[in-house]
């Protein structure tokens, strides 16, 4: 067990792309680390620098107190799940496991078969120890592959978006899975996904990458209440956080189907006439009429026509589509093109109660949460209502 | 219906070719089971009048035949091993290092394959005199190994490519050095392309009468296909078609040996199950 400490990291490819640009991050020990970003973020380029898969163009890569950026993979004591499992396939589930204890050569056979039978029964692969993994279905390999990562004591495990193979109920399963089995063993772990509900769920901490540049480091509550910029926030949340213009005039904040009086946290950071982006999430907006009436007045309340609502059950979406001023326009395909999506429309997707008449093409009368408006800077993107202080990491629990 | 009556027609094909390529075959086996009366007779027949197996016990006693079997299978074996390793080594490096030449290493490799064997026969004549190894086994080692290195590397190659990566990446955080990491998971892998390897590279050398003729004199070194060629009968006045054809059935054996012991290994699909497909 060991504390992860990367320092000014950067990993610069033979053309000088950077891919991993001068990223910092303390991993405590025991903590559960996420990586996330869209794909070609550099995330699991960092992961494959943690475990020595890859050379450290410059920084210093420090696991339990020891540099270890020139040490080959097999010195640094790290316990890896592949993408896509890298089991042994001549060799039977049994000796999968046991191969790295065998490679250490220090247990004698009984040992081993101790070890191996135990990690087996808590991953519940007793039943397959003599099968080949070739006849495993996709859930039994990755546990296989998390098998011989919990049989040795290793510094730190470390999951290349492991669940990304499996389909989704399974990985609902596995994700809780190894949620339970990084507590219970209480190793330092570094997570790489592409997933935001596995970051969101698995993490004691998550940090958010961009193009190899760390954007966030944070709990994911944190994430989610106090994203640092455009990024982060469109990011983290499904559906996304809905951005739109918003002009600063007479004391009131002129959004496209709505008009807000400034609140007092607003008017130091704002200057009049300028334009800003707003950043809301689907779920602080409510259907005016379901309301409790002492609420309302911590809002707005405003009438749009619905372009489209879609039911779901336990919750219920509405579209409204708005025009937008260019330059707002193409800062919103930027962040799209970001975010690996494509800026369809100028739209806002409303989370209404599911118990809401709004149908499509109504015209309703809708109720925003300001208090749960951000406003972005349309150049920098950074977070202008951000409240400083809210780094505070929740507490790591080890067990 | 359409697909019932082509299936016959494919059936039909099949068996035609079958018979036309098992013919000759048939034929050899039949010859060296004939008592040499047999093939002076004046009312010729497929099947022996006779079985005998005194051509076998003829061709055992002749120390011709003995000491070329024993050629053939020790230069077999030798070359065989040396290049399969040779090849392993340089298979692995081509699929997994970057190095400066690679493109050019592999035309030339492939170049050589192509080479026209008879030209080389000539200037390796002179050669191996003068340095000493004609007639030897080191003399038909080493011409056997250069035919048969390009292709060999070539074929392992192409098997180490199919072997993700991954593999050895698991491998190595896993504790291994590289070089446990190629033993210990990447030559299991591979160990189809290995045999498949091992059987043409087998097959070339033991089969192979150009260099086998032409740089060796003497019992000392001569293999089998050329041997064949200085064949005589029991008498000068008996045929010698019977032991040639009951030698040729002998060397036909570790062929069918080796490929009936080889075949379920060299099945595809080994590697399946390593990684999510």
């Amino acid at each position: 067990m060991a504390e992860i400490t990367i320092h000014n990291i950067v990993k610069q490819y033979g053309d000088g792309y950077p891919a991993v640009n001068d990223v910092s991050l303390d991993i405590a020990d025991g903590e559960l680390m996420i990586l996330v970003g869209p794909s070609g973020c550099g995330k699991s380029t960092l992961l494959r620098m943690i475990v020595g898969l890859e050379d450290i163009t410059s920084g210093d890569m420090i696991i339990g107190g020891n540099r270890v950026n020139d040490k080959a993979p097999r010195e640094r004591n790290l316990a890896m799940v592949f993408q896509n499992y890298a089991l042994y396939p001549h060799l039977t589930v049994f000796e999968n496991i046991a191969f790295p204890l065998r490679l250490a050569g220090k247990l004698s056979d009984d040992e081993i078969r101790k070890k191996v039978t135990d990690a087996a029964k808590t991953l519940e692969l007793h039943e397959h120890l003599e099968r080949k993994p070739a006849n495993l279905s996709g859930g039994q390999r990755q546990r296989v592959a998390m098998g011989r990562a919990i049989v040795r004591q290793a510094a730190a495990f470390l999951f290349d978006a492991p669940l990304s193979n499996l389909d989704a109920k399974l990985r609902g399963q596995m994700r809780t899975e190894i949620l339970r089995l990084q507590r219970q063993l209480g190793v330092t772990t570094v997570y790489v996904t592409h997933d935001q509900t596995e970051a969101m769920t698995l993490g004691d901490r998550v940090a958010v990458l961009k193009k190899g540049v760390l954007q966030q480091v944070a709990s994911p509550r944190e994430f989610y209440d106090q994203p640092v910029n455009l990024f982060v926030a469109g990011f983290i949340g499904s559906p996304p956080m809905n951005f739109v213009p918003a002009t600063v005039r007479n004391n009131q904040l002129e959004l496209p189907f709505l008009t807000i009086p400034m609140r007092p946290e607003w008017e130091t950071i704002t200057a009049s006439g300028k334009v800003y982006i707003a950043g809301i999430r689907p779920g602080s907006f409510e259907d005016a009429s379901l309301v409790d009436s002492d609420k309302v007045n911590r809002g707005v309340t405003f009438d749009v026509d619905i372009d489209v609502t879609e039911w779901l059950g336990n919750e219920q979406y509405a579209f409204v589509s708005y025009e937008a001023p260019a330059e707002i326009t193409t800062q919103l395909e930027r962040l799209a093109s970001d975010l690996d999506s494509e800026q369809l429309r100028t739209q806002i997707c409303v989370e209404v109660d599911p118990l809401s008449r709004v149908r499509n093409g109504d015209n309703a009368t809708l109720w925003l949460d300001t208090s749960r408006l951000h406003l972005f800077d349309p150049q920098t993107g950074g977070n202008l209502t951000r409240t400083a202080g809210s780094e505070r990491r929740e507490p790591v629990t080890t067990g | 219906m359409s697909t019932a009556k082509s299936g016959g027609w494919w059936t039909i094909a099949g068996v035609v070719i079958v018979i036309y390529s098992f013919f000759p075959l048939a034929w050899m086996i039949s010859l060296a089971f004939k008592p040499p009366s047999d093939i002076v007779s004046g009312s010729p027949q497929f099947l022996p009048t006779t079985w005998t197996f005194d051509n076998f016990v003829t061709i055992f006693s002749d120390s011709l035949f003995t000491r070329a079997l024993i050629n053939s299978i020790g230069i077999a074996l030798v070359a065989t091993v040396l290049s399969v390793v040779i090849a392993m080594f340089a298979a692995y490096a081509i699929a997994r290092l970057e190095f400066r030449g690679k493109k050019v290493l592999l035309s030339l490799a492939l170049g050589i394959a192509m080479f026209p064997q008879a030209a080389l026969v000539g200037p390796l004549f002179g050669m191996w005199r003068s340095v000493g190894i004609y007639d030897t086994w080191i003399g038909l080692i080493i011409p056997y190994m250069t035919f048969a290195l390009p292709l060999s590397i070539w074929t392992m190659s192409a098997f180490f490519r199919q072997i993700p990566w991954e593999m050895e990446h698991a491998a190595q955080v896993d504790g291994a050095t590289q070089w446990q990491a190629f033993r210990k998971v990447i030559v299991p892998l591979a160990a189809p392309g290995v045999f498949t390897t091992v059987i043409l590279t087998f097959f070339f050398c033991w089969n192979d009468f150009l260099f086998s003729i032409s740089l060796t004199s003497t019992n000392s070194a001569r293999t089998v296909p050329a041997a064949l060629a200085f064949f005589q009968g029991a008498s000068y006045f008996e045929s010698a078609v019977p032991y040639v054809m009951a030698a040729s059935v002998i060397v036909t054996i570790p062929v069918v040996i080796l490929v009936l012991a080889f075949q379920r290994r060299i099945v595809a699909g080994l590697t399946s199950g390593a990684v999510k497909g």
